[in-house]
């Protein structure tokens, strides 16, 4: 078994710890209910037996079986929805702290993953959590204990009685330990093979697109339907011997019933208490069926807990270093032989940078891509932490500043801005959800997003993002500008913000981020000639390092 | 639920093999149910003072027959079902690739393929769950009432009534609910999965504008909505187990009073009763399940089984002679509300040209791939091939002509060799090895474990994103069409693979035209004519 199978192994054990405690109140409440059904087999065979002795309707016993019946049926219901609780809240807890590490781990996270990928964790597989959670873990406890109640129950008025209970009982696993498969191994299997057809089946659905290009669409379903009946074929052949061991279970309900029914038809026991336990044999094999029906979702949650063992770890606690801020006017920053590598095997990222931009100056950084602007900017904004060597604001070493005092201090426009599910009113005002409707109209304005919203159906109100309608590269980087303009934040940092724009609407985005530029400290990250109509300084990187300087750009 | 209909009869093919495991699943439960009430017949015997004839001879019959028979019923029922999935996907699958095209692959990204996949799972517990259980509650009832009947007729329709109420109306009442709510419960998945995925997406911007505990803030009201819409059917289907449960001991109940009047035989009637409400004690909960495999399988019917959005002439034109692309006059929308992409847009890429057409994402570059591919159809204007109409000419003559390397083209999960292959199923070694290197990728795949034979992994996942792309263009060129579409080729190369793959283009296709579409030129392409994209229209560049 490989480390990431060990590492989900031990994830899912840790969780299952936690999860049996909180499973208590339905494992209590599940037993009252087999305690209700125990009193009750014995007031039907009481009635039975006053019935078929003397004859005429014993209205005791009944009264009191159906008294049950109603006590019972409210128990069922309240340990169901106790169950159920319990998977909502495991899931919840577990989603939280997903989340947690994820927005933890920050942007650096995605030069890794992708975030559909990640996005499916959270939802898809933390749902599928559900099954073990709400049912198999209840359903593990209870395999054992309602059992258990019933033979004790037995065992108080009929030794032999409950010596056949107990040894039918311990059949199951024994024939299934005997056989070396069991009822698990036969749910592992099933599951196993059911999968792979899915996944083959997922995978084919998901490029069918490229499947219809090349003509190749009858051939694959012929493809699929063979790869199949070969998996039916060879599931089949292990399912034959798989199931040998779930009769196990059958032949040991059967075996306890005939023994049980020969016993009280020989007159060993009186009839009332062998008509008693008749009845209780359903019972007393209903918690394992369960249990083996539930084990399909102790598989699955095997499955889910990979991906979630994988996520990164949760932040450490916060460091309890003098935390500070920084007076949010004029900002100057200083990169003091700042080093950084993304990944030993590609080289240093940043090796040995140095620079000064005074408040208020512009410094554009220019060089071929994989020189280090990028990570120059990720550096400043705290989405990583240099290796060595100080990034300074204003004299402050940025690893003693707070997040939230760092992010109130830049603003940062990428390459392709990523738009959220919303209006472009929501969208714009993501930067500042505080702004009165006046700054906002400002920004609009400001960015010229009034521009190609009143050609929209419902204008600022458009939906845009994932459902709604799709702005082009342009447009979006506008919808960027007017969030940078709405946080007013003194530094600046702008990476390639023109990169996936066409020459005319470069132009125009440039005009409009000069404007946004006046009175802040920028900094710019561009290998587009255009973005020399900036100004300022010009520093060369190469390799992550400043190249010699070529004068002003 | 008529969609369900609908699935039922497409496992017609199979019905021979989910008839007999019916059969042998009514044989099983017979026996059960017989075990049971010769039991309580053997032993009630002694209380009335006589015994049972044959009963012991009886047990010893029915004890194996039950374990065998059900253990028949196993393997017969999950025989018929892999059956009836294979057959249903290989159908779904063949629905789906003829409209596939309605906008899969261009339109619709690969999770809503997926949540189809998904549902055409959901159809899966159908049979087993649900067919199987319900055959058996239908042989039960007659046997119920004859055997209450014997000592009381109208304690026999009462019994009867909560045994149908408990098989039948119960899980109808369910599956109505289940399908109602089915809606509430997809829309807040939706809602969850878009608040996760803009989150993450945007984990820059979260960061950058430090909104880290607005964003979980709202993840986790999404979350909160999710969980209360299923709590709300978790309730129903709670108390619909109840209900259930209710049902089974009232007809307990009342077999107890018939048995104070007619005494003979009770013992064994109780116990009968007791097995059949257990047979029939999981219909409920399994209701749930059948009202959300309605919706989805109405998802299914719908998507393998609409429309037909470009669907091939009924007189197919003879097939062009010549392969020169000719758009004409396109104005095209994807449907009539949403954005125009292109309004009298004219383009030509003549047979051996490389042409290349420039414009920012969200142009409308890839829907000129789906109008070339007939994948839609334009509004007005058309598409030439070989200067005839593709609308004449069926789909797979045109994309026999045209290939097509997508921005996002899927890699297989299956060897390097398969992946290829798909573009030239009788394409030798050679062709292959050719392939990979013009796509310069032969290195890596040299390098590989088992070479061709290695596998990719799930969409690629053993290959950088780079190679993974190479390998892609690699099986664009294998494919033997006389021009080819490049929809960003070069998505995921660092700067100077890029260049180089774009300078050694113009050899690597030989003979081919080349339609290139890219967001900005590098300066390397050697290009016969280059367009831009402006206002739906395309516009001539510098040559």
């Amino acid at each position: 078994m490989d480390a990431t199978k060990q590492a989900a192994r031990g994830w899912l054990g840790q969780q299952a710890r936690t999860a049996r405690r909180d499973a208590r109140g339905v494992l209590v409440l599940a037993l009252a209910a087999t305690a209700a059904a125990i009193a009750q087999a014995w007031c039907a065979a009481a009635a039975l037996t006053s019935a078929l002795g003397r004859g005429g309707i014993a209205w005791q016993p009944l009264a009191a079986f159906a008294a049950l019946a109603v006590v019972r049926a409210g128990l069922g219901v309240a340990s169901e929805r106790a169950a159920v609780a319990a998977g909502a809240a495991a899931r919840r807890r577990l989603r939280t702290d997903a989340l947690h590490r994820l927005l933890s781990a920050g942007p650096a996270l995605l030069r890794e993953r992708h975030s559909g990928e990640l996005a499916s964790i959270v939802v898809d597989r933390i749902e599928a959590l559900d099954g073990f959670f709400g049912r198999y873990i209840p359903a593990a406890a209870l395999a054992f204990a309602a059992p258990a109640l019933v033979l004790a129950v037995v065992l108080w008025r009929d030794p032999v009685a409950a010596a056949i209970f107990a040894g039918a009982g311990l059949l199951v696993p024994f024939a299934m330990a005997l056989a070396g498969l069991g009822a698990a191994a036969a749910a592992r299997r099933q599951f196993e093979a059911l999968a792979r057809l899915q996944t083959r089946f997922l995978d084919r659905v998901r490029g069918i697109a490229t499947i219809v290009m090349y003509g190749r669409a009858e051939d694959e379903a012929v493809a699929l339907g063979q790869a199949a009946t070969e998996l039916r074929r060879r599931t089949m052949r292990v399912l034959r011997v798989a199931f040998l061991s779930s009769a196990a279970l059958d032949l040991a309900t059967a075996l306890a019933l005939i023994l049980l029914a020969l016993r009280g038809a020989a007159g060993r026991v009186p009839p009332g208490q062998a008509l008693f336990e008749l009845l209780l044999v359903p019972e007393f094999f209903a918690p394992l069926r369960t249990f083996a029906l539930a084990y399909q979702d102790r598989l699955q949650a095997h499955g889910a807990a990979g991906p979630l063992a994988s996520l990164p770890p949760p932040p450490p606690p916060a460091p309890a270093l003098p935390v500070r801020t920084v007076a949010a006017h004029g900002v100057a920053v200083a990169f003091e032989d700042v080093r950084f590598t993304w990944d030993p095997a590609r080289g240093p990222a940043l090796d040995g940078l140095s620079f000064r931009v005074p408040a208020g100056e512009t410094l554009v950084l220019a060089g071929p891509s994989g020189a280090g602007k990028t990570t120059v900017l990720e550096v400043l904004l705290g989405f990583v932490r240099p290796d060595a060597g100080r990034v300074t604001l204003n004299g402050a070493d940025i690893i003693t500043l707070v997040p939230q005092a760092l992010a109130r201090l830049t603003a940062w426009i990428g390459q392709q801005p990523v738009l959220f599910a919303g209006t472009i009113r929501d969208n714009i005002r993501f930067a500042r959800p505080e702004a009165s409707e006046t700054e906002l109209v400002e920004a609009v304005r400001f960015a010229r997003v009034d521009g190609f919203a009143a050609a929209l159906p419902r204008g600022l109100d458009t939906p845009v993002g994932e459902g709604g309608y799709g702005l082009s590269g342009g447009q979006a980087q506008r919808v960027a500008i007017a969030r940078a303009f709405l946080k007013d934040a003194p530094l600046l940092l702008l990476d390639e913000p023109t990169a996936h724009l066409d020459p005319a609407t470069e132009a125009e985005v440039l005009e409009s981020l000069r404007r946004l530029t006046l009175g802040r400290t920028v900094i710019l990250a561009s290998h587009s000639a255009a973005a020399h109509a900036f100004g300022g300084r010009r520093l060369d990187l190469r390799e992550g390092r400043a190249a010699p300087v070529r004068g002003v750009a | 639920m008529r969609a369900l209909g609908r699935v039922l009869k497409l496992w017609g093919a199979q019905a021979g093999w989910l008839v007999l495991g019916v059969v042998v699943s009514l044989a099983s439960l017979a026996t059960g149910v017989a075990l049971m009430a010769v039991s309580g017949g053997a032993v009630g015997a002694i209380v009335t003072g006589g015994a049972l004839v044959g009963a012991t001879l009886l047990l010893h019959l029915l004890g194996p027959a039950r374990v065998v028979l059900r253990y028949l019923e196993r393997l017969l029922t999950h025989d018929a079902l892999f059956r009836a999935l294979a057959g249903l996907r290989v159908w779904f699958f063949r629905g789906l690739a003829l409209r596939s095209a309605g906008g899969l692959g261009f339109r619709h990204a690969g999770d809503v393929l997926s949540r189809l996949a998904g549902d055409v799972e959901a159809l899966d517990g159908v049979y087993l769950r649900t067919l199987v259980p319900l055959a058996g509650a239908v042989m039960l009832l007659p046997v119920l009432a004859v055997a209450v009947g014997r000592a009381d007729v109208r304690l026999a329709a009462v019994v009867v009534l909560l045994f149908a109420a408990s098989a039948f109306v119960l899980p109808l009442r369910a599956a109505r609910a289940a399908a109602a709510a089915g809606a509430g419960l997809a829309t807040a998945a939706a809602g969850l999965r878009i608040a996760c995925l803009d989150a993450l997406t945007g984990l820059r911007e979260v960061r950058a504008f430090g909104a880290e505990g607005r964003m979980l803030a709202a993840m986790q009201a999404r979350e909160a909505a999710l969980l209360a819409a299923q709590h709300a059917l978790a309730r129903r289907g709670a108390w619909a187990g109840a209900a259930a449960m209710l049902c089974a001991q009232a007809g307990l109940l009342a077999v107890l009073v018939a048995a104070g009047l007619h005494p003979a035989g009770a013992a064994a009637v109780l116990l009968l009763a007791v097995a059949a409400f257990e047979a029939v004690s999981l219909l409920p909960r399994a209701g749930v399940a059948v009202g959300s495999a309605a919706v989805a399988a109405q998802r299914v019917i719908e998507a393998a089984e609409g429309p037909v959005p470009v669907p091939d002439p009924a007189v197919p034109a003879p097939p062009p002679r010549g392969h020169g692309l000719r758009f004409e006059g396109l104005r095209f929308a994807w449907s009539p509300d949403s954005p125009v992409v292109f309004d009298g847009l004219t383009l030509e890429v003549p047979e051996r040209g490389r042409v290349a057409l420039l414009g920012p994402s969200g142009a409308g570059k890839s829907s000129l791939t789906a109008l070339a591919l007939k994948v839609a159809t334009p509004q007005q204007g058309r598409v030439l091939l070989g200067g005839v109409d593709i609308a004449t000419l069926p789909a797979a003559v045109v994309r026999a002509r045209v290939g097509w390397l997508a921005q996002a083209t899927h890699l297989f999960n299956d060897t390097i060799r398969a992946n290829l292959l798909l573009a030239r199923p009788d394409a030798d070694e050679a062709a292959l090895w050719d392939a990979l290197r013009a796509a310069q990728i032969e290195d890596v795949v040299h390098g590989l474990p088992g070479a061709l034979d290695a596998m990719v992994g799930e969409g690629g996942a053993s290959l950088s994103g780079g190679q993974g792309r190479r390998l892609a263009l690699a099986r664009a060129l294998l494919s033997p069409a006389p021009l080819l579409i490049l929809d960003e080729p070069c998505a995921g190369f660092d700067a100077e693979t890029e260049r180089a793959f774009l300078a050694t283009l113009n050899d690597v296709l030989g003979e081919r035209a080349m339609l290139l579409i890219v967001h900005r030129l590098t300066g390397v392409e050697r290009l016969d004519r280059i367009w831009r994209l402006s206002a739906g229209r395309a516009v001539a560049a510098a040559a």
